[in-house]
């Protein structure tokens, strides 16, 4: 703001000159401040402000203000001041993490402006496009995929006598019995799940096309016979032996990158942590994820976490955002490659996988094309919509279901308290 | 016999003070390493502790930050004692029939919880313009803090200010602002100190509404820093713990400073 002001300051001279001469010439222009709220100052702030950085080569008159608040404290404060029915201090642009997308629009049905009404969205990945769409029109400019793959020391895969291609286009059964081998040989379980989220469940409901609720909002349980064959094949691993407990996010992340688990399956925004123990490189590799058998349409590839931009119907610069993103977030393949090489985040614009940063090999990855790989696959991450109760649907989930995998209860029973609490949850 | 009850009092005693330390300590041993370290458990002093108070440093404007927290607890904590102060002196020494149940009444709003009043509150505070303002985030924590126990703990301490002192002050001649000013509160000192303790606490975590209210980077206090720290898409967890660290300091502080008073207040102001 103080950089702002300094720099308004700066510009004065500059702005009278503009003002006369826009007066002279019948047209006005005025300095455009954007705002945005996002969670992440390194990360997506940073993406917006490198965008800002290309869109004002053309528009000169337009900045930016970031605002970075806690993930889960920006939808609080977006849910309080949307309910208060002001418009006071909203920004233009927000971010919103994808599972909690159709639980904002359908709030606040008049709060976000169509996106997709007035930005070339076709471009991006089918998936993020779909999460936020209502009745046909699409409300957000995707941001970063959560594209999923699986992250593993390769020398643990070797040590069982595994090449990398064997963890290539099999299924979870198959999977098991190489992590089993994996497991007899190394002493080592090959995944790690923290026993308080469900990111695994989310990547094996995703990547067979279903969720926790049908898109009209239904239980799945009952309404699709799909939901309950994921669920058993996620029993099935978590039952395998070859999935680690842990206590929480941080014993989560530091399992795999202390080397106490062989690896992780998750979103690519994992990489980050990984590479972040700069001693590994060149021990890791990533495979697609296994595919559920038995289900049609289920895939090799899936998502986990991510999040989209969202253009407040009611901000003060409505248009300029949305002339923003349409500039550079709907179509600049230059500036995905560059917010991968120097972020690691992986965009939803599909053409950027024909540019040179996800084309080139990864030495950490022993020059593995990792981000071409996580590019293919973000094309194919099955349409889900994430309704408005995927929270409350996990807690039930967390609830009960757990009780299956250690034994003390039968899946029948568990799943029927799960879904009737669920049921009473969502009225 | 004798020997195993202090043995057992002082196990007891340790335990919990190994319980109350240990969060301390590991904060402080956690500032000390890099985030990969702590990631991975390691809990014995590292050699990260300047990389990561440079890290803090650099992606976050630390003196702005601090100096939004101390403006808005210092002046926070100043209203609300005065204004807790004033009313439990005034409930306490002046005589009116309905003034217990205007108290009853006060009290019966601290029932109430602050997420059902953070809507309304929000739209008040912008009608009158205070959104994104340290005014905006003071006020109402100044009438949610006095009528939540500190305007209760006042009235109760008023109790034992001798009505002797404020006669002998009247027929000197002194106004009523006179004798709350110069006579009430040196007496009540102690009474004072406790209550900066708790309110400043209360003031200076507050999290929920200046989280609702500011809306920019450069009004942001330091709960509000740390909570977006911690939520990163790759969290540094030195720089977050030198951060817990800094936000930890004044707290202890004016405990430290205060203790004596404190406890003198919490038994009874007037001996």
């Amino acid at each position: 703001m103080r950089l702002n002001s300094l720099k308004s300051t700066g510009s004065l001279g500059a702005m009278l000159t503009a003002g006369a001469l826009s007066l002279a010439a019948g047209t006005a222009s005025a300095e455009t401040m954007l705002t945005v709220w996002s969670w992440d100052p390194n990360f997506n702030g940073d993406s917006m402000q490198r965008a800002m950085a290309r869109y004002q080569a053309e528009h000169p008159d337009v900045s930016l203000v970031v605002a970075d608040f806690g993930k889960d404290a920006l939808e609080q404060k977006l849910q309080s001041q949307l309910a208060s029915g002001s418009n006071q201090g909203l920004p233009d642009i927000v971010l919103i993490e994808d599972y909690a997308a159709q639980r904002f629009l359908l709030t606040f049905p008049q709060a976000f402006e169509p996106v997709g009404e007035h930005v070339d969205l076709s471009g991006m990945a089918p998936y993020k496009v779909a999460l936020a769409t209502v009745d046909g029109t699409a409300y957000s400019m995707p941001f970063d995929s959560g594209v999923t793959g699986v992250f593993y020391h390769r020398a643990d895969l070797e040590a069982a006598g595994f090449a990398q291609d064997d963890l290539v286009g099999i299924t979870w059964d198959r999977f098991i019995e190489i992590g089993q081998s994996v497991e007899a040989v190394t002493g080592k379980d090959f995944l790690v799940q923290p026993f308080n989220r469900t990111d695994l469940l989310r990547l094996m409901l995703q990547s067979a096309g279903t969720w926790y609720t049908t898109p009209d909002g239904a239980v799945s349980l009952g309404a699709d016979p799909r939901f309950r064959k994921v669920v058993e094949e996620y029993i099935k691993v978590m039952t395998s032996g070859i999935v680690q407990d842990a206590a929480g996010w941080t014993e989560y992340v530091g399992a795999f990158t202390s080397h106490d688990v062989s690896g992780v399956a998750t979103g690519a925004w994992i990489t980050a942590a990984i590479k972040a123990n700069a001693d590994q490189a060149g021990e890791w590799a990533v495979a697609p994820i296994p595919r559920i058998d038995g289900i049609e349409g289920a895939v090799h590839a899936s998502n986990v976490g991510g999040s989209s931009w969202y253009v407040m119907a009611e901000g003060p610069n409505t248009e300029v955002a949305l002339d923003f993103l349409n500039d550079v977030w709907a179509g600049d393949s230059d500036f995905y490659a560059d917010i991968l090489a120097d972020k690691g985040a992986v965009g939803s614009l599909l053409a950027a996988r024909h540019t040179a940063a996800y084309d080139a090999p990864d030495p950490f990855f022993a020059d593995q094309k990792i981000w071409a790989d996580f590019a293919d696959w973000l094309g194919v991450v099955p349409e889900v919509n994430f309704g408005v109760f995927t929270f409350e649907a996990e807690a039930a989930f967390l609830a009960y279901v757990p009780d299956v995998i250690r034994g003390d209860a039968a899946l029948d029973d568990a799943l029927e308290t799960y879904e009737r609490r669920l049921t009473q949850a969502i009225r | 016999m004798r020997s195993f009850r202090t043995l057992a009092t002082y196990g007891f005693l340790g335990v919990m003070a190994f319980v109350s330390v240990f969060p301390f300590a590991w904060m402080i041993i956690g500032a000390t390493n890099t985030s990969a370290d702590i990631i991975k458990g390691r809990s014995w002093p590292g050699s990260a502790l300047a990389e990561n108070l440079s890290t803090l440093v650099t992606t976050n404007n630390v003196p702005e930050i601090l100096y939004n927290s101390f403006k808005v607890a210092i002046i926070g904590t100043a209203l609300t004692l005065l204004v807790a102060s004033m009313a439990g002196y005034g409930f306490e020494v002046f005589k009116s029939r309905f003034k217990d149940r205007v108290f009853g009444g006060l009290l019966l709003l601290m029932s109430i919880p602050f997420a059902a009043l953070m809507v309304p509150l929000f739209v008040l505070t912008g009608k009158i313009g205070l959104i994104n303002t340290h005014i905006g985030v003071i006020l109402p924590s100044v009438a949610a803090l006095s009528l939540l126990f500190i305007m209760f703990y006042f009235r109760q301490a008023t109790i034992a200010f001798p009505s002797e002192l404020r006669d002998a002050a009247r027929v000197d001649g002194l106004k009523e602002w006179q004798i709350f000013a110069f006579i009430y509160m040196p007496v009540m000192k102690s009474t004072y100190a406790a209550a900066t303790i708790i309110v400043f606490m209360a003031q200076w975590n507050s999290y929920l509404w200046p989280l609702i209210v500011l809306q920019t980077n450069d009004k942001k206090t330091i709960t509000l820093a740390i909570s977006s720290l911690g939520t990163q898409q790759l969290p540094d967890y030195g720089a977050l713990m030198v951060a817990t660290i800094l936000a930890t300091l004044p707290t202890l502080l004016i405990f430290f400073v205060l203790q004596r008073q404190f406890v003198q207040g919490m038994l009874g102001a007037v001996k």
